[in-house]
């Protein structure tokens, strides 16, 4: 008894030790950030490289926000991922509660076919739309970029939120239809109040990739004022040179700050969407 | 299936079953997908064929892309590239994501404090944008000595290491940060494997004798296995299509060293402007792409068979 006590301490203490290391490489390229984001030019070059800046430089920030547009390119990737997650949950929901409630020829190719679309290339669909947007006058149309971006995430949503409705046992909208509810009541008062987590779930989601999305927009606009986050930060990286990479880094943290305190207020919400997910396939 | 046989309907019920019709739900999904997936794939498909550039004006249908994709060392060299990156990148994210799951998995079974705290951790990287993940990593990799991972492993007597100026090692350390990317995706779908596990199994085999290792390995591991193959082609597929990491961290350099598929596709058309090549490289995408899928559905219907 002794010795297993002994062995499972050993084993505890040497879990201990690798959430430690686990801990620090993947938390240290942030910190890391955050500290190069506060430094002066001058510290860039301390050899050996110093941990943590002398006096926090709130200049920085404050330069990036004067010089490059950030809170634009910010209030850009906010008006597009708003957009897109109301556009996504108006054409998802209906989709998933057909390919759930309805029994219809070929759904299961039309499931295979949404999976297909899935896991195509983004650069691949986005040149000949660039060719037939830039022929139309499309380009830099923010409607047309979020029809886009509605459609890399639809497919992972229809298929998670048919997942979820599956769950709902089909006893209450018999129940509803009893009650003189149509489908489309069926969906709004039965199925979507159950459907919750299901929703929040998709959402953040949906969310977090439209928030990272780089091909899209890197090639569908051309114009500076309407770039989000992800492409600002590009073009930011490009007109830096060493001397100004505290100015970089300070654009950096700037642009993953939402999606981090998003992260980790909805933790948990996040994990819980991305297994069930996971386990539904 | 079991369509419910309504053969000799009479007229209610014919406009019963149109009001039944599952197309008007799916028709915004349908066409969407149509219009951003469907029709940029013929397109994509057709212009391959042909020798157009992006500047528009007058082309004609030809192989003659094909042909000199084929017959040209570098598109050899690129898929080489892509190959290695792949590979290494998913073999890493994998055990590493098994490694972590497990090591969160345990601490929750016995309570231990950090176990959120790491997973969060790690979860992180996958919440960043890719590019930005790109920048992190260049900022890492300074060369200079002002650089830290350099300064880090001039403690330990190594370096400094040329990580993105000599083209072996830019290679490494582009999968490298892509490995760091990528874990927190497979770890989460282990970790929701391993949840799902079935525990009285577990612990028949533990009273049945078997030792941790052969619990893992006979038990665990062959349950695992259809969550194990899902992951393992979803992140093969997000792999072969990274663009954003690598574009911000290396663009491609020094010389075509770190150029994957979609950087190669990227630059044909948008740097040389030869539309016909970039369509032709697309192609082959397109169709690891599609085998991809094709073993992923295989996959899933035999998941699903298991679990029934």
């Amino acid at each position: 008894m002794q010795r297993r006590m002994n062995k499972q301490t050993v084993l505890k203490f040497s879990l201990y030790i690798s959430y430690f290391f686990v801990g620090i490489l993947f938390l240290f390229p942030l910190l890391w950030v955050l500290s190069l984001s506060f430094k002066t030019s001058k510290e860039l070059y301390n050899v050996p490289p110093t941990l943590l800046p002398d006096n926090l430089q709130f200049e920085n920030y404050k330069h990036v926000i004067e010089n490059n547009n950030i809170l634009a390119y910010l209030g850009n990737s906010v008006q597009v991922v708003a957009l897109t997650v109301i556009l996504t949950l108006i054409i998802v929901l209906p989709a998933a509660f057909a390919l759930s409630r309805f029994k219809f020829k070929l759904k299961g190719l039309l499931l295979l076919g949404i999976i297909l679309t899935q896991m195509i290339s983004a650069v691949v669909i986005s040149i000949p739309l660039y060719r037939l947007f830039a022929e139309l006058g499309l380009l830099n149309n923010f409607a047309i970029l979020i029809i886009v971006y509605v459609a890399v995430v639809l497919p992972f949503s229809t298929w998670f939120l048919k997942g979820y409705f599956d769950t709902i046992p089909i006893e209450l909208d018999e129940a509803a239809t009893v009650d003189g509810c149509n489908k489309f009541q069926i969906l709004t008062r039965v199925l979507l109040p159950s459907s919750m987590p299901g929703i929040v779930s998709v959402t953040l989601l949906v969310a977090v990739q439209s928030w990272s999305q780089f091909v899209i927009p890197f090639i569908l606009l051309d114009m500076q004022s309407l770039y989000p986050v992800s492409v600002g930060i590009v073009n930011l990286q490009s007109t830096q040179q060493a001397v100004t990479t505290h100015y970089l880094a300070a654009g950096s943290v700037l642009s993953i700050l939402p999606v981090i305190v998003l992260f980790v207020l909805l933790q948990r919400f996040i994990v819980g969407a991305l297994t069930t997910g996971a386990v539904k396939g | 299936m079991s369509v419910k046989n309504k053969n000799g309907l009479g007229q209610s019920k014919m406009k019963k079953r149109i009001s039944n019709s599952a197309l008007p739900w799916l028709l915004p999904l349908l066409s969407v997908l149509v219009f951003v997936f469907l029709f940029p794939v013929v397109e994509i498909v057709r212009l391959s064929f042909t020798n157009a550039t992006l500047n528009g004006g007058e082309y004609s249908y030809t192989l003659d892309s094909y042909i000199s994709l084929f017959t040209n060392p570098g598109f050899m060299q690129m898929l080489i590239v892509t190959g290695i990156f792949v590979f290494f990148s998913i073999t890493f994210q994998m055990l590493f994501g098994f490694l972590v799951a497990l090591i969160i998995d345990q601490g929750e079974k016995w309570n231990l404090k950090g176990t959120v705290l790491t997973r969060t951790a790690v979860l992180t990287a996958w919440a960043i944008p890719g590019v930005i993940i790109g920048v992190i990593w260049q900022m890492l990799y300074n060369e200079t000595d002002a650089g830290i991972i350099n300064y880090l492993l001039s403690i330990v007597g190594i370096g400094p290491v040329p990580f993105l100026s000599d083209p072996t090692t830019a290679l490494i350390a582009v999968t490298f940060a892509n490995v760091w990317r990528g874990t927190a995706f497979s770890m989460i779908l282990i970790y929701a494997g391993l949840k799902t596990l079935p525990s009285d199994v577990i612990e028949a085999a533990k009273i049945d004798g078997a030792n941790a290792i052969q619990r893992g390995m006979k038990v665990i591991l062959p349950m695992l296995t259809p969550m194990l193959l899902i992951n393992l082609v979803i992140i093969s597929i997000d792999t072969f299509n990274t663009f954003d990491m690598v574009m911000a961290l290396t663009g491609g350099g020094p010389g075509q060293s770190t150029e994957v598929i979609s950087l190669s596709i990227y630059n044909s058309i948008f740097n040389q402007f030869n539309l016909g090549q970039g369509a032709a490289t697309s192609v082959v995408l397109l169709t690891i792409n599609v085998a991809m899928t094709i073993v992923y559905i295989l996959f899933l219907g035999r998941g699903e068979k298991n679990a029934a």
